[in-house]
């Protein structure tokens, strides 16, 4: 099979970089294969992405050592823009790459720039339109589009170009399950058209229908292979800070035969070799959230209208949240989460019914006292920091409240010490990794003390090591009597941390309980788009109470034992 | 957040080629600055609102209702104190407002306002793109159009990041609802600091997008939405000029519509 990408020994430090982001990588991909790239976050799997199309060295300039050779094309020879009618590429940010003012403009606009005939393109924007489901949506402003519709426009813009290799940098990372699965899907189908794919996931059901699995860890290719042979090897995928697949780590430590990458394969091995039994899954004891702790924030038949687009994001909602809940909430792209909770700290006020803050409308509350009493986290760190050094990022919302030098500077190094970001007080914030500046984002809020913590979405963007670290570190918090609500596309956060989950579908509430009773649930959540994770459903299928590995081993052996 | 102003219709305005409603919109222009008397300028500010109603633009007055308003009021308001007329109608000690000044000032408030109208009408019915082309087809050089078309479309971009930013600082404490002017000026001033990140790093990958899609700044490509002349687009220009040679030589050969001749 002749080759459709080969690296040849290339080296790249990024100019001002002290150490190389890519390191003799020497890896081929064959035409029309599938190749899912792995690694922790800083791995260089994006600078390695974007040698393939010669952003690097071309926009990221450094030095750079050996060659890339797209279909026999020496990459570094070449214009980026000769490169794309070759190589199509999704980039990570995909909201920067929209840029036309609709949906069908956005379509056309590489075919344009490959000066292919109005006619042709005509004929691929509707082809590809319909390829990923947006044909109605033809003449909408890219800005107004759920981010799953976005993140399909991106795809789609780069499919009309029809470039034979497809690289996609973690297209997947904002979408509700139901979001990635339509993504997927459609790189199925591009694999029946005989294309090239490579995408960059984190996720192990993605790697496990792909050809090859490439590995990386600082800079360096650790391993590829078969995905049932890199996928399987522990010790390797948590050194490259990529989660070891939850089903894999349970048969291994149950000592099951095989090594199973999905719910399906795990329940046929279970059957073949009779280890376990499908069980109806019965929620046992319901243990409602302690009833004698005071309600901090109750929603009261709340609505919302956003003003401009008359559209009602919420509708009659009752939802009562106790001091000292670990609380997620779930929903699809556009289901009214972010707004929910928004009215949490009064930055929405309800179009009717009313949103009480300790048993008082937050409209009463001067924004002050909101601050003090409920902090939120945004999902994108970059919006909120604006300050030269780390000490004064933490220490500015305590300054606005008018607290004294003393005791600033005592709540700092506290907070600073919660988020494991001791000696980086005077570092500049703007210079951290993502997962660091997303951590100055929460300690900032944190020196605030505030009694209760909204964080949207902590975890995007984050890898395996990161996000374990970001999550256990909020655990910690709600230890310490602080309520949490997160807001996450992370089913595994969920299931892993939350003790309560409420799902919410077309700005209502579709469940609310106990987090292994709404899992447990999977129609229901299924039409919300959301989809429990291969271990929740493999522990729905044994009818265990367990939601992580663990819990269900220890669950496992005391059934086998009685 | 929306902020864009184009307005997904499909007018008869709307339908016209992106150069036709470019060279209209600068005829406007200048019929704009050919009267200074409110009366006149008042049949071209109406001629203004015309072309708006059918173009269903309204709505976007609508949102810059306090923009022109302002407009209006503040240079009606200005104006009476730097031009002097022989008609006095008030005098307090170095301060004299005559009628003529009063009547100028209000027709130079109807001329501003009229020509942020125009400009509304344009950007109301144009697509950003096609006035790209437009600009195009116009002779003007890629790079110049599409550097423009770009500045347009970034506008409400930063504009939907600053109002991220501020609700951000508001969380955290900001108080936005204390203080006089210049101190709630003084707390939004490091809210460009993320701003202005934001945007460089927007550009860039911006960039980086471009060019992964083909793009190159000089090269020539297809236009998906050819611009195209038909006899409607014709009609139109001529019709406007007839109208401006007529305003001209009422101005300058029959000398109407003015309370200072000598003035613009």
């Amino acid at each position: 099979m002749s080759q459709a990408i080969s690296i040849e020994d290339l080296t790249f430090t990024y100019r001002g970089g002290d150490f190389p982001a890519l390191q003799n990588i020497c890896s081929q991909v064959a035409e029309s294969s599938f190749v899912v790239l792995m690694g922790h976050g800083g791995a260089g799997k994006s600078t390695l992405c974007s040698a393939l199309n010669g952003l690097v060295p071309k926009f990221f300039r450094g030095q750079y050592q050996g060659r890339v050779l797209v279909r026999g094309q020496e990459v570094a020879h070449h214009k980026v823009s000769e490169m794309a009618g070759i190589i199509g590429m999704v980039f990570q940010d995909f909201e920067d790459q929209l840029f036309s003012t609709n949906v069908e403009l956005e379509m056309a606009f590489g075919p344009e720039n490959l000066r292919i005939s109005r006619l042709e393109i005509e004929r691929r924007v509707q082809h590809y339109l319909s390829f990923v489901g947006l044909e109605k949506l033809r003449r909408r402003e890219p800005a107004t589009l759920s981010g799953g519709q976005k993140q399909r426009l991106a795809i789609g813009s780069v499919l009309a170009m029809e470039p034979e290799i497809l690289v996609m940098d973690e297209p997947t990372t904002d979408l509700d399950p139901r979001g990635r699965q339509e993504v997927l899907s459609a790189a199925d189908r591009l694999r029946e058209k005989k294309r090239t794919l490579l995408i960059v996931d984190h996720d192990p059901e993605t790697a496990a229908n792909a050809d090859r699995v490439w590995l990386m860890r600082s800079g360096r290719m650790v391993a590829e292979g078969r995905p049932d042979k890199i996928l399987v090897d522990g010790p390797t995928l948590h050194s490259c800070g990529v989660g070891v697949p939850p089903l894999v780590d349970l048969f291994c430590t149950m000592d099951w035969p095989g090594r199973p990458l999905t719910v399906e394969e795990a329940i046929a091995l279970l059957q073949k070799h009779q280890r376990a039994r499908r069980r109806e899954y019965k929620p046992g004891q319901f243990v409602p959230a302690d009833s004698r702790r005071p309600f901090i924030l109750q929603a009261d038949g709340l609505g919302y209208i956003y003003p401009r687009h008359r559209s009602e994001a919420l509708r009659r909602i009752d939802l009562g949240i106790r001091e000292g809940e670990f609380l997620a909430l779930l929903g699809q792209n556009g289901s009214g989460k972010t707004t929910l909770a928004k009215h949490f700290n009064g930055l929405l006020q309800p179009t009717y019914g009313q949103m009480l803050l300790r048993g008082r409308p937050t409209r009463g509350y001067p924004h002050r006292e909101l601050a003090r009493l409920v902090g939120y986290v945004f999902q994108n760190p970059d919006h909120q920091i604006f300050c030269n050094t780390v000490y004064e990022e933490v220490a500015f919302g305590l300054k606005m409240l008018g607290e004294d030098a003393k005791k600033i500077e005592q709540r700092v190094s506290e907070s600073l010490e919660v988020v494991g970001l001791e000696g980086y007080e005077q570092k500049v914030p703007f210079a951290l990794t993502k997962g660091e500046r997303q951590r100055v984002a929460v300690a900032s809020v944190l020196a605030i003390q505030p009694q209760v913590l909204v964080l949207d979405e902590p975890t995007t963007g984050l890898d395996d090591r990161q996000q374990l670290a970001m999550m256990e570190m909020l655990k910690h918090l709600h230890e310490r009597g602080h309520t949490i609500i997160i807001i996450t596309h992370c089913m595994e956060v969920a299931e892993k941390y939350a003790e309560r989950t409420v799902v919410m579908k077309d700005g209502g509430i579709l469940l609310d309980g106990p987090t292994r009773a709404v899992f447990a649930e999977e129609e229901r959540l299924a039409t919300a788009s959301l989809r429990p994770t291969s271990l929740l459903r493999l522990s729905n299928w044994l009818g265990t109470k367990a939601l992580t590995v663990g819990q269900m081993v220890q669950e496992l052996q005391v059934n086998h034992g009685s | 957040m929306n902020i864009f102003l184009y307005l997904d219709h499909g007018t008869w305005v709307h339908r016209l080629d992106p150069r036709t409603k470019i060279i209209s919109t600068l005829i406007l222009f200048i019929l704009c600055l050919c009267f200074n008397h409110p009366l006149y300028m008042a049949g071209v500010s109406l001629g203004i609102l015309g072309i708006a109603v059918s173009a269903r633009a309204l709505p976007n007055f609508w949102r810059l209702r306090f923009v022109l308003i302002l407009l209006v009021a503040f240079s009606s308001l200005m104006w009476p104190f730097f031009t002097q007329g022989p008609t006095p109608l008030w005098a307090w000690g170095p301060f004299r407002v005559s009628r003529e000044s009063l009547l100028y000032g209000l027709a130079m408030g109807l001329r501003l306002a009229s020509f942020v109208a125009a400009g509304l009408i344009l950007l109301s019915t144009t697509r950003n793109e096609e006035l790209t082309n437009g600009l195009l087809r116009m002779g003007i050089p890629y790079p110049v159009a599409f550097a423009f078309s770009t500045s347009l479309r970034l506008i409400p971009t930063f504009a939907g990041a600053g109002a991220t930013i501020v609700e951000a600082q508001v969380c955290r404490g900001l108080d936005l609802e204390s203080g006089g002017i210049f101190s709630r000026i003084g707390k939004f001033l490091p809210q460009a600091v993320p701003l202005f990140f934001y945007a460089i790093r927007h550009t860039n990958l911006l960039a980086m997008a471009l060019e992964a899609r083909g793009f190159s700044p000089e090269a020539k490509r297809t236009l998906y939405y050819e611009p195209r002349m038909r006899a409607v687009d014709y009609g139109v220009i001529g019709l406007l000029s007839i109208i401006l040679v007529a305003v001209l030589y009422a101005r300058l050969g029959m000398h109407l519509g003015t309370v200072f001749p000598g003035r613009l």
